[in-house]
């Protein structure tokens, strides 16, 4: 995020944008709902009637899949009536000729052929947007889980930097972080392409001081990225061990058939985690880890802030920190790799991170919380980016960009008319095997899930609400409970990504995003069937439920 | 006697400050603390997400012994053997494939940021390659 959660309550105007803060972090949402109390405007783009359209001023309800088209049209009514910060945008930005160009037949009118957004609408949205002194846009997955992804995500850039909303408190754009680490997981560069602190494997430089510091010679080139895994193993057959750590790709990641061949077909799967699940069937290894509550360490929120968790409690078995457990085996193999405890790991770091350098455990402790960057122990941190309004591109200058909207990749047709995409549910987080062992959250929901069903495709099928329906995809079918809903339109299904019955994973695409390989979750063909026999289907819920706790080591 | 410990939430990313309040070496409940982000809030989350510190067997099992899969079945063994059979088939691997045939996976959740430093670090100095990601991706 450019700027801090806090501050989401003192903007005058929000923009969210494929965001659904009240079931992905109620937290943020009640940020959302104090703006609009403070007297803010709220328009929301999302196609379902999600918690912040309910008290949007503008509500723009655009089919699933037609981002882009919405994005370009947005910056066309910016440019057409002249609404743009040109001021701003003569001293700070850049590229604006070829995004006129770009933008220039995406008309509002020829946006709503598309989207379904009237084009009165996104008038009305990019004058209020342009008009607010402060505007903020939020996003999520609804922007990130579609094969055109990284473009919407430019697109969204644009009409920030064509507004000139960067670069002070109350503004920006954020894309409000999934899970409670994920930004660290990218900080500490558990990622192909970079060193921790986002230095890059191809700069020599970089390369040279990480080289130094860890006394091994490192590779240059970028390595793979999780999502093309699958093909790696099964059409090249070049990746013969996977070591997961704290994941469950069987349960979270496309096309489960797949992943599931994908495990099977390697020499070695190493798991390390805290409870069974469904990718720790398909180990040759388990390395039981002590979990949240049971050790210390620090975590980045998704505004980039640093905050030091603690241990409460010992654990429960034999089990051991995540990173003794690694460091145990790379001194079996030879290298020797030794720390006294988490403060030592993270001072190697911040020693290496010139913008997390500042971070200390001391600090930290003093502050509570430090937004990086954090050049030094005196800084406090920086609650939002771009200060004087200065980018990280080669020249400083904030780069604009459109192009063409691209459809998904699946298209519905007559054998799967409906689409399908992938939500939240508030009670229960990510693959839920913490939620779902926690005696006051399970109560909330349980097997097999459900698929959210607009009352008109429902009466199509005859389906009624909370019946258990079939639902399928070129890749399978499974079985879930129907929740026919008003807040869903005609044509589209939702389902959460937890359950093991109604595993929705088993139906989703691997078609990713060009880029970053980010798989479109949000959009894949399928269709729903009725399933007559009632009291069998719940029979067969139920004894499929017993069979995979069993499995899972649960004293039935 | 009760002992409030301070921490951060393990679900979503807005990063709640909470107190774990410990009696008898158990977590009893969960407080809202004052945090920069959630500032004395929680959601349900929050107030009741800490109970499978309890493995109360649910929905799976706690993993509380290292196992290996000897003839089909996954067999408890002692840490010595695990991490022997890690190392020894990595480094089997390593030399039969080469570095860029092992792939690791970060974690974006309770692991914390020091568990994902050494996680890169050790495909990086150890295995000798950049194939490391995580579900930011998903």
């Amino acid at each position: 995020m450019s700027n801090s959660i806090p501050e989401i309550e003192n903007a005058d105007l929000l923009l969210i944008f494929g965001y659904n803060g009240a079931d992905s972090h109620p937290i943020v949402a009640r940020r959302i709902i104090k703006a609009k109390e403070k007297g803010a405007k709220i328009i929301v783009v999302d196609p379902r009637i999600t918690e912040s359209v309910r008290i949007a001023d503008l509500w723009l309800p655009l089919k699933g899949g037609t981002n882009m088209a919405l994005v370009n049209a947005c910056g066309n009514v910016l440019i057409n009536e002249a609404l743009y910060h040109k001021e701003y945008v003569g001293k700070y930005v850049e590229g604006l000729e070829d995004y006129k160009t770009a933008v220039a037949k995406y008309t509002p009118e020829y946006a709503e052929a598309i989207t379904g957004v009237k084009a009165d609408d996104i008038r009305k949205a990019m004058r209020d947007y342009a008009g607010a002194k402060n505007a903020m846009i939020l996003y999520g997955m609804g922007v990130c889980q579609f094969s055109q992804a990284v473009d919407v995500v430019r697109g969204l850039a644009s009409l920030v930097l064509l507004t000139g909303n960067l670069g002070r408190a109350n503004v920006g754009i954020g894309p409000v972080r999934g899970q409670n680490n994920v930004q660290g997981t990218c900080d500490m560069g558990t990622l192909p392409d970079v060193f921790p602190g986002y230095q890059a494997v191809t700069d020599a430089k970089a390369r040279r001081k990480f080289e130094k510091a860890w006394g091994v010679k490192l590779s240059g080139r970028i390595g793979y990225k999780l999502t093309e895994i699958p093909h790696l193993v099964l059409q090249e057959d070049k990746v013969k061990a996977y070591y997961i750590m704290g994941e469950d790709p069987v349960q979270s990641d496309p096309n489960a058939g797949e992943v599931r061949e994908v495990l099977d077909k390697m020499e070695l799967v190493i798991v390390q985690d805290i409870f069974m699940n469904k990718t720790a069937l398909h180990a040759d290894v388990i390395l039981p880890a002590t979990s949240w509550g049971e050790h210390e360490g620090v975590y980045s929120s998704a505004d980039r802030g640093f905050q030091r968790f603690k241990k409460a409690v010992e654990p429960k078995g034999d089990c051991k920190p995540d990173w003794q457990i690694i460091c145990e085996i790379a001194t079996a193999m030879g290298y020797e790799m030794k720390y006294e405890d988490t403060e030592e790991i993270w001072d190697e770091m911040r020693g290496l991170c010139p913008s997390f350098a500042g971070a200390s455990y001391k600090r930290l402790d003093e502050l509570g919380s430090i937004q990086w960057p954090c050049p030094t122990e005196e800084h406090t941190g920086t609650p939002y980016l771009y200060e004087g309004n200065k980018f990280s591109t080669p020249n400083g200058k904030g780069q604009l960009f459109a192009c063409d909207w691209r459809p998904p990749l699946e298209r519905v047709d007559e054998e799967f008319p409906l689409s399908l995409s992938t939500v939240r549910e508030v009670g229960h987080y990510s693959v839920r095997t913490m939620t779902g062992n926690c005696r006051a959250l399970q109560q909330l929901a349980d097997e097999p899930g459900y698929v959210q069903l607009s009352v008109e495709d429902a009466e199509e099928l005859h389906i009624r609400d909370q019946e258990l329906i079939s639902i399928s995809s070129r890749r399978g079918s499974v079985m879930a409970r129907a929740l026919v809903t008003e807040r869903v339109k005609k044509g589209a299904t939702y389902m959460t990504y937890q359950w093991w019955i109604g595993a929705c994973n088993e139906l989703t695409s691997d078609h990713v995003d060009p880029i970053t390989k980010t798989p479109e979750f949000k959009y894949c063909a399928v269709k729903v069937e009725r399933i007559k026999d009632q009291a069998g289907a719940e029979q067969h819920v139920r004894d499929e439920y017993a069979k995979l706790r069993k499995q899972m080591g649960v004293n039935v | 006697m009760e002992k409030k410990v301070l921490t951060v939430c393990p679900y979503c990313g807005t990063g709640c400050k909470l107190y774990l309040v410990v009696e008898d070496g158990q977590v009893i409940r969960a407080e809202a603390a004052d945090g920069r982000t959630n500032e004395g809030n929680l959601c349900l989350k929050g107030y009741y997400g800490w109970d499978f510190l309890n493995d109360p067997q649910i929905l799976t099992a706690r993993l509380k012994k290292p196992l290996i899969r000897k003839n089909g079945k996954l067999e408890e063994v002692s840490w010595q053997e695990a991490i022997g059979f890690v190392a020894g088939k990595l480094t089997e691997i390593k030399k039969k494939y080469g570095p860029d045939a092992i792939m690791g996976t970060g974690s974006a959740r309770g692991a914390g940021n020091e568990a994902n430093y050494v996680m890169q670090k050790f495909m990086r100095a150890v295995i000798g390659t950049n194939n490391i990601d995580h579900c930011a991706r998903v």
